[in-house]
């Protein structure tokens, strides 16, 4: 990896302004980019080797291929170790060259250079492309003198079976990958193969025909079964009108009551709803029966009112007053007025302290009664219950007090 | 008209001269976030578009499972693209019916009675279906999480009965009692046929033996009629 640039950007430094009176600070002003790069280069050389052209991302190293992009692939691990040779054509490193041609370097600082480049590239796959490399005058003589024992000739010859034997790798390597994506039948939109083995039910027939039979026949017969109860149902409703219709009216009565009765044994034998719980009543129609979709049913079916978020308290007597609110997304919003019970709210005073005397009231509901009694006490209630106080005495100064008031033009 | 590769223009009521199904397009007899799923679908892009009838059987006998929407994204299984499909195509009655009929492949099979189903009267509905009670041939079916084992009779008598299949609202039958009452069809005779009459007058001896009213009774293999039956007072239930 490149150095970093200390400042983490790679736009340029400005050069500072003058300021009269300001003490100049050291900072590299107005500087070329060539400048800059060379000092970075220079100084990034005994640190770090440039970057190599065997560091830039190779197809080999992706694991998906990008031609078959759009297809769902498995990844394929990336090919392991090659030997050198493997490499797409072109590339050659730099310790490859140093081994044919055992002399070419890589960076102006010679020693330190190379042996870093050495380290680099061996972690790199070797690519037979030729790096241009710098070589300072004083190195090119020497260099000229030992590159002159290969050939060029056999350079190339060599280049040229390295670059098919690498051809033919890949050509291979495409070939059955795409023999195995259809041998699979993998497609895009196909996921069956993502089924998890354990989930796959067998649907081979005759496995076992007897058992199969048999399993058939009890399913018709329950079906067959099904049918005639339906029919049965039918005629018992069909029957039970009739009785009822021929009964008379003392015996219906009966009946009900007991059934009433029934009823109300059930009902009290269900539990109590929790102090403030939310309550959700679906509806008299939903129910649920054996023709729903299963999803419809589980849907409709839900528990509603006995749902609970999971933190929310399943006591709120034993919350404070502040908390004990109904839905809980809104504590603490809307100052402390809050709306809890139609009961909490009521002014009234229903049925409170002895306002019920049963004062004969002409056996009306309390509703009904007339309301000339306004003389004080119990029947006052809510707004009307504080009593009209009386009028302010005004002194009566005859005109004088017309000042007080507007003047009036008769 | 530019032809166009996203069929999403079948879905378009106005202007649409096709056969009419319950007196309208036949598209519409899937709801409709079914619809877009299923248009939206790879496998309807891909391998549904420009399938005729002929074709249709080819994608159709590679099917694996019937099944309507499942996992997290709604998607749709090839079965109801496929029933999309026929929908659209909507082939003739003698073809539905040899797709039916055939032996070879019991999901094409599946498939034309979902057809069916959808489409055709209710008379013939019942004509057509009620043979199929009696293959018992094994079905895959995906529900929205994993699968499930289903048989053909099974599925032919959940799309007889019930409201709602492989995630479409079926079109409302009427039951078979009324069809009955209104004397469209005859009462069915179940393929069991005399061995129900054999069992029945097994059950009828066996009460009129056993007043104490046991349901211990000697039957036929993997039975459940015994088990389950009601203890009844009435001894005229079973009248035929």
């Amino acid at each position: 990896m490149p150095p970093l640039p200390s400042r983490m950007t790679k736009n340029r430094e400005q050069p500072t302004r003058y300021r009269p009176g300001k003490a100049e600070t050291d900072e590299p002003e107005s500087e070329d980019e060539s400048e800059a790069d060379d000092e970075i280069a220079d100084e990034a050389a005994p640190k770090a080797p440039p970057p190599k052209a065997t560091s830039f991302p190779s197809k080999k190293k992706l694991a998906v291929d990008l031609s078959k992009a759009g297809q769902q692939v498995t990844t394929t691990p990336a090919p392991p170790e090659k030997p050198p040779e493997d490499d797409l054509e072109g590339f050659v490193t730099a310790s490859e060259e140093e081994e044919e041609s055992g002399s070419e370097e890589g960076s102006s600082d010679d020693d330190d250079g190379s042996a870093e480049e050495d380290e680099s590239s061996d972690d790199e796959p070797k690519k037979p492309m030729l790096r241009p490399t710098f070589i300072s005058k004083a190195k090119r003589g020497q260099q000229g003198a030992t590159a002159a024992q290969k050939t060029a000739e056999d350079l190339a010859a060599e280049e040229e079976v390295k670059r098919k034997a690498k051809a033919d790798e890949l050509l291979q390597a495409q070939l059955e990958r795409e023999a195995a994506a259809k041998a699979a039948g993998r497609r895009a939109w196909d996921d069956d193969a993502e089924i998890n083995p354990e989930d796959e039910v067998n649907d081979t027939d005759d496995l076992d025909p007897e058992a199969e039979r048999a399993a058939w026949k009890l399913r018709e017969l329950k079906r067959v079964r099904r049918d005639r109860m339906a029919i049965e149902e039918k005629e018992k409703e069909r029957e039970e009108i009739e009785r009822r219709r021929n009964m008379t009216v003392e015996e219906r009565e009966e009946e009900d009551k007991v059934y009433i009765a029934a009823q109300q044994e059930e009902r009290e034998g269900k539990g109590q709803m929790g102090f403030m719980q939310k309550y959700f009543h679906k509806g008299a129609f939903f129910g649920a029966d054996d023709t729903q979709d299963e999803e419809v049913k589980a849907a409709l079916t839900r528990d509603m009112a006995g749902a609970k978020v999971a933190d929310e308290a399943s006591d709120k007597s034993v919350l404070p007053e502040y908390m004990r609110i109904r839905d809980m997304t809104q504590l603490g919003r809307k100052g402390r007025t809050k709306y809890k019970d139609l009961k909490e709210e009521d002014t009234g005073r229903w049925g409170v302290e002895g306002s019920r005397k049963g004062r004969g009231g002409d056996g009306l509901d309390e509703r009904f009664r007339p309301d000339d009694r306004r003389d004080g006490g119990q029947e006052q209630t809510g707004a009307n219950a504080m009593a009209v106080g009386q009028r302010r005495p005004r002194e009566e100064n005859g005109d004088g007090d017309r000042s007080e008031k507007r003047a009036r033009y008769d | 008209m530019a032809h166009q590769a996203d069929e999403k223009r079948m879905l378009d009521d106005r202007g649409y001269t096709g056969t009419l199904i319950r007196g309208a397009n036949p598209l519409l007899l899937f709801e409709k976030p079914v619809r877009d799923r299923i248009v939206e679908s790879m496998y309807w892009k891909e391998q549904c578009f420009g399938l005729n009838a002929a074709t249709l059987c080819d994608r159709a006998v590679e099917l694996e499972n019937i099944g309507g929407i499942y996992g997290a994204a709604q998607k749709p299984s090839k079965f109801l693209c496929l029933a999309f499909k026929l929908l659209q195509l909507t082939p003739e009655r003698d073809i539905v019916l040899h797709y039916l009929r055939q032996q070879e492949w019991k999901y094409l099979r599946a498939l034309a009675a979902f057809y069916i189903r959808l489409c055709w009267q209710p008379k013939e509905i019942f004509e057509t279906l009620e043979p199929f009670l009696a293959d018992y041939r094994k079905l895959k079916r995906r529900a929205r999480e994993g699968f499930a084992l289903t048989y053909v009779d099974q599925f032919v008598d959940d799309l007889l009965t019930k409201d709602r299949v492989c995630a479409t609202s079926l079109w409302k039958l009427p039951p078979r009692t009324q069809l009955e009452d209104l004397d469209v069809l005859e009462p069915r005779i179940s393929p069991l046929g005399e061995e129900l009459e054999d069992i029945d007058a097994d059950r009828q001896d066996g009460r009129t033996e056993d007043d104490s009213g046991s349901d211990v009774e000697v039957l036929d293999d993997g039975h459940g009629l015994g088990n389950g039956h009601d203890h009844d007072n009435d001894t005229d239930v079973d009248g035929d």
